[in-house]
């Protein structure tokens, strides 16, 4: 498909603008639910009925902000880096739109059924069996158009964001099939065909690498075009970037077994989990030295940049996550971590900090572009900047300190060797900070309601005609 | 035996099939790795690598060439 006139490709932008749209409204749903269950963390009696308890809205949370508000922002970008980087436009539009759907109708299955309390109980991949088919359907026609736009691309080099693309589809492709693999019972309810320790080990393999590939390689893959694409700068080291997406594929995937120390699954499949988490510092942090490195000479963008300010404080966290995480697969500090609060800060400096910060900077890039117009206020950009950020950091600090004093509680022992506190007095200590975490999500929550504001207003902007000067 | 070869003392005739597969992989993937930092780091192969440096910079960035947004052939 070619705009004959001039010879150039007629890139899809309309899916891309879908997809754009989708990933805020889904940023404010994700944040709301979050912030609800926060609230009904501090104060039980928000837990009005079943339907709405805490037990049945945080797997809604994790969907949505995973794969709802995570998912659009890898689908917009990818399809707009792919065409862009091939010049050509997408292999199939048709193909397209039934990812678009496809992925949404998922996204409304998993707001009905989570209430309903159909769950496979599997940790970020809750939804049951018909729904694990659906997804496999539309993620191979994501992955299919994605490969095949790449196929018949015109330039001979395929850039290094799409590799990222690719290899975070590929990775998930099997990692969901293989995790999802269940007995049916009925129509709402499976088991697992994997029983025990087996079952343990494949759902942890599964759950890094839902961090590890869909939260981490694709939105690398943003990274590594909207940097140097806002910035104008060409990229730091493209050898760093190459090193960067290799040693995520052949490192990521060992990580899972971290979480499962001192449990049944024998020690040295821990340890080797610990170890490559280590080593995995090495390319993470090349990474993100290479996106902060790419405004070198030119700190001064940051200043008046709003998209850039999104991009670079994302690799901060990016870089700041990557540290804390292979510090906590140490079996020696993971004996103080896991299963505390300390766990949940964590996820959030990469979710909120790295992850939205990231989808955000590429959406505001994106908008202005895609309806070929002006951001509706630069004001409520920077608004939205400092509220998230600040939010975030309320929001981590008060669960580290939460969980290091969790952990801390639920070890000591007085001269006896009995514990010196009892579970419920654990509880009531982390109660302030539990507040101060559902202040800090609310601060995320009114930011990304700032954002869709702005956005709607772009676009309504964008839409009215430009008033032409009468002539007498 | 001290403590160290204590530490890496191996049944070999207690390895599975899948201690042996799980064993080679690990291997594979490891010298793969450090063919990788040879294959990046060598300085013959950097202007291979960086002439892509600035592949975003030169994209075609006219927008009007995007008649009907891909949607009207």
């Amino acid at each position: 498909m070619t705009d004959n006139s001039s010879g150039n490709p007629l890139y899809n932008m309309a899916i891309v603008k879908a997809f754009a749209i989708c990933a805020v409204v889904y940023l404010v749903v994700g944040a709301l639910v979050g912030d609800l269950i926060a609230w009904q963390l501090s104060f039980p009696a928000l837990n009005f009925d079943e339907h709405f308890s805490f037990g049945r809205l945080r797997p809604l949370h994790t969907n949505a902000v995973i794969f709802a508000f995570g998912g659009c922002p890898l689908m917009a970008p990818a399809f707009y880096v792919v065409q862009r980087t091939c010049s050509v436009p997408l292999w199939s539009n048709r193909l397209a739109w039934f990812t678009f759907w496809g992925w949404n109708l998922i996204i409304v299955a998993a707001v009905v059924s989570f209430p309903m309390g159909w769950t496979s109980g599997k940790e970020y991949a809750e939804l049951e069996w018909p729904v694990d088919i659906a997804i496999a359907v539309v993620w191979l026609s994501y992955m299919f158009n994605f490969i095949m736009t790449i196929a018949v691309r015109k330039n001979s080099h395929i850039y290094v964001a799409n590799w990222f693309f690719l290899g975070m589809m590929v990775m998930i492709t099997y990692l969901h099939v293989v995790n999802s693999l269940a007995v049916p019972v009925t129509m709402t309810k499976s088991y697992s065909i994997f029983s025990g320790v087996h079952d343990a080990m494949i759902q942890w393999w599964w759950g890094h690498n839902a961090v590890g590939f869909f939260l981490t390689a694709g939105f690398l893959g943003i990274m590594y075009y909207f940097i140097p694409k806002q910035a104008d700068l060409p990229i730091y080291s493209y050898r760093l970037s190459v090193l960067h997406f290799w040693a995520l594929m052949f490192g990521y995937v060992w990580l899972g077994a971290h979480h499962l120390h001192y449990t049944a699954l024998p020690d040295w499949a821990g340890s080797l989990g610990a170890a490559v988490s280590i080593a995995m510092i090495i390319p993470s942090w090349g990474g993100a030295i290479n996106g902060l490195m790419t405004l070198s000479g030119a700190w001064h963008k940051l200043r008046d940049d709003y998209v850039l300010r999104f991009l670079i404080v994302s690799l901060a966290f990016y870089a700041m996550s990557t540290f804390e995480g292979p510090v906590m697969s140490l079996k020696t500090v993971n004996a103080l971590s896991h299963y505390t609060d300390w766990t949940i800060g964590h996820v959030h400096s990469g979710a909120l900090g790295w992850v939205a910060m990231v989808s955000i900077g590429a959406i505001y890039h994106l908008v202005p572009r895609l309806w070929k117009t002006e951001i509706y206020s630069v004001g409520m950009v920077n608004s939205h900047f400092w509220i998230h950020t600040i939010g975030t950091v309320i929001y981590i600090c008060a669960m580290w300190v939460s969980g290091i004093m969790q952990g801390l509680m639920w070890r000591a022992t007085d001269d006896y060797g009995n514990l010196s506190y009892t579970f419920a007095e654990t509880v009531v200590a982390m109660h302030p900070y539990y507040v101060l975490r559902s202040m800090g999500g609310l601060l995320v929550l009114v930011g990304g309601l700032i954002m869709l504001y702005n956005v709607i207003m772009t676009i309504r902007t964008a839409s009215q005609p430009t008033a032409v000067p009468a002539h007498a | 035996m001290n403590r160290l070869t204590e530490f890496f003392s191996t049944d070999w005739q207690a390895m599975t099939a899948v201690d042996w597969s799980g064993l080679i992989i690990v291997s594979v993937l490891t010298s793969l790795m450090f063919a990788l930092y040879y294959w990046v780091f060598r300085p013959k192969n950097r202007d291979r690598f960086e002439r892509y440096r600035d592949f975003v910079i030169h994209e075609n960035d006219d927008f009007e060439k995007e008649v009907g947004h891909g949607q009207k052939k």
